[in-house]
């Protein structure tokens, strides 16, 4: 597979979807920056003139987008924080020999298979509805006042609903990172006279640290574009109290009609997640080099 | 410091015992190697003494105290293992010096240690590179300069040169034995290579399916096996073992013979045969002897080089002071 001739002949077979993924690629985020500069508001139709960067500095200026910058990085560091943390010690309870094992592994890894949407919607309605929901019930069953978390604390319930997705997920990387690691380090470490938490502290948390990257990095990307969940619990509010970047856009363009400010949004996430790719790329180099 | 006994220890994993009652003392000093074939329980007697492992029941007793459930840090037995179990993520110094971390040592003297042993094991141009970086003989060094720091009663060793090329086991062996006469601690060593065991040990425990076969100093074992296991077990090439006529001529079920204790002549001698395979080392030739009636093949060490070809007739007749006659039950006959 290697000749001159064969390596030309491969070149030219994959070209098609090559060229077919570029179009597909460059010609909406092309579209995107074209109208990112024009004025294009679909409740005044007829011109498009030309504007420059003021879609951008509306944008920006825009008190909401400073929330939503604000409110996309709580959402993504705080699901970060809970999964790993959540998640070593799920593997760690999931690593030990117990009765029904297969089942419990099952059972944890379920919420990864429903849909965004779906899962979102069973926790607005059937436990944090301050009238139906579970958790209601179990407060007044307290005693207590229902606590209305999704208009109380909406963005820590955005965070707590996603986390319970990707929970499974850094489950189960961190899980297999666990078993891989050579059960004579530990069996060593015993020796050495490392007690559980040493032991815990000094070889398996070091073992894991690659584990631990590969979440966050993964996570981190799908994260940043966090939708579904918003919308349909909170619908980015109140006011604007859970709103992150990706629904910002979409508040604009598409509930606004604002083509031009919703793109230049676009284009801003787009510029923001690269800064962020950039640093988890030097990160996750230095982590899996070593 | 650094005796240990077992008393009527046993070992199940399961329904299975793999290892049966069994005594054994081990002397303060004594370098003791358990040999035996792949799944005798070699490494399972080890993890026992270690205290990596529960025994069924029975009792293990360090320096006369009770150690049966102790756990393996307060034993104060150190370790070394198969595959190293060096902690990839440290430098060498921190492998070295993580027992005494974990003892709370203070810093001075945990350094003083670390640099001797590293001084001793010859590592010391390596201390700031991670495991990975090492050769498999340095990364045996480092495995055993954690375990000298921590100055333990004795020393485990679970098949600490299985994972090394023929020249380094040879070098490391040396090392090993030269490590036990200036530090005199107490070592028990794990292998299947009888050269291994023969070369190192004080005293060697043969083990055959958890049971122990016979325990004694090396030449012990060679002069006088105590059964045809040890016998065959012992020695190489191994022991030509014959039954039948040839072995009831000597009132004895089996009768055993060294390759060096036969002698070759092309002319007369009391067995004869033809020659098989001949495996040519220089110093020695070990050729293999068939037809002769007596045993599938003989194996014949003769001294030198022998001009001897594929086919040709031989002679041999054994060194009757050096055979070993065993009973219908395997056991020597005196
Ligand atoms: N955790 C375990 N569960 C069940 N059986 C085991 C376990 N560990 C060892 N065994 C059995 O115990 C027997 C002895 O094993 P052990 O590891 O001590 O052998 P060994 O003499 O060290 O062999 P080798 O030279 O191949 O390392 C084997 O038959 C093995 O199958
Ligand atoms: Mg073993």
């Amino acid at each position: 597979m290697a000749t001159q001739h064969s390596r030309a002949a491969a070149r030219f077979m994959i070209s098609p979807s090559v060229l077919l993924l570029l179009g597909w690629m460059l010609i909406p985020l092309g579209m995107t920056i074209y109208f990112s500069l024009l004025r294009y508001n679909l409740l005044m139709p007829g011109e498009h003139p030309f504007v420059g960067w003021e879609n951008y500095s509306y944008f920006l200026s825009d008190p909401a987008f400073k929330t939503a910058l604000i409110n996309t990085l709580l959402l993504v560091v705080g699901v970060l924080i809970i999964t790993v943390v959540g998640g070593v010690l799920l593997g760690l309870l999931l690593d030990q020999a117990m009765w029904g094992q297969g089942i419990v592994r099952i059972l944890v890894i379920a919420p990864f298979f429903v849909m965004p949407t779906v899962s979102a919607l069973v926790w607005k309605n059937m436990f944090m509805n301050p009238v139906n929901g579970l958790f209601a019930y179990a407060a007044k069953f307290l005693g207590l006042q229902p606590y209305d978390f999704l208009s109380q604390a909406p963005l820590m319930s955005i965070i707590g609903i996603v986390s319970w997705q990707w929970l499974p997920f850094a489950t189960l990387i961190l899980l297999t990172a666990m078993q891989s690691l050579d059960q004579e380090q530990l069996e060593a470490a015993e020796m050495d006279g490392a007690g559980p938490f040493s032991r815990f502290f000094y070889i398996t948390v070091p073992h894991l640290s690659r584990a631990v990257t590969v979440v966050i990095l993964i996570q981190t990307i799908f994260l940043l574009s966090i939708f579904a969940e918003i919308l349909v619990t909170t619908n980015g509010g109140p006011g604007n109290a859970s709103t992150n970047l990706t629904y910002l856009v979409y508040a604009e363009s598409l509930l606004r009609f604002d083509v031009g400010t919703g793109s230049a949004g676009g284009v801003v996430a787009i510029v923001l997640a690269n800064i962020v790719a950039i640093f988890l790329m030097r990160m996750i180099g230095k982590n899996l080099d070593a | 410091m650094g005796r240990i006994t077992l008393d009527k220890v046993t070992k199940s994993f399961g329904e299975v015992q793999v290892i049966p009652p069994l005594d054994l003392t081990i002397d303060e000093g004594e370098f003791v190697v358990f040999v035996g074939p792949s799944g005798c329980g070699k490494s399972t007697l080890l993890r026992l003494i270690a205290g990596l492992e529960d025994i069924t029941s029975g009792q293990i007793r360090i320096d006369r105290q009770d150690a049966t459930h102790v756990p393996p840090a307060k034993r104060g037995l150190a370790m070394v293992f198969q595959s190293y179990a060096l902690y990839p993520h440290m430098s060498v110094r921190k492998n070295i010096a993580f027992p005494l971390k974990m003892a709370k040592m203070d810093p001075a003297e945990r350094d003083r240690r670390v640099d001797y042993a590293a001084k001793v094991l010859n590592l010391t141009d390596y201390m700031d590179r991670r495991p990975g970086q090492l050769s498999g003989g340095q990364r045996q060094r480092v495995a055993i300069g954690r375990a000298i720091v921590r100055e333990p009663a004795a020393f485990l060793f679970d098949e600490p040169l299985s994972n090394l090329d023929a020249a380094l086991r040879v070098n490391m062996r040396l090392e090993i034995s030269e490590l036990h006469n200036t530090l005199k601690t107490t070592m028990i060593y794990v292998t299947h290579d009888q050269v291994e065991a023969m070369t190192m040990a004080d005293k060697i425990v043969v083990l055959h399916a958890g049971r122990i076969e016979q325990v004694g100093s090396p030449l012990e074992l060679y002069h006088t096996p105590r059964n045809t296991f040890v016998a065959g077990f012992i020695g190489s090439p191994k022991m030509n073992l014959i039954e039948g006529p040839e072995a009831e001529k000597h009132d004895a079920h089996t009768i055993g013979i060294r390759p060096e204790h036969l002698d070759t002549s092309a002319e007369s001698g009391l067995w004869e045969g033809r020659v098989g395979v001949s495996e040519h080392l220089g110093s020695d030739t070990f050729f293999h002897v068939h037809d002769t009636g007596l045993a599938e093949m003989l194996t014949v060490r003769a001294s030198g080089e022998v001009a001897l070809r594929h086919g040709d007739k031989i002679f041999l007749t054994p060194q009757m002071d050096k055979l070993h006659r065993f009973d219908a039950q395997g056991l020597r006959i005196a």
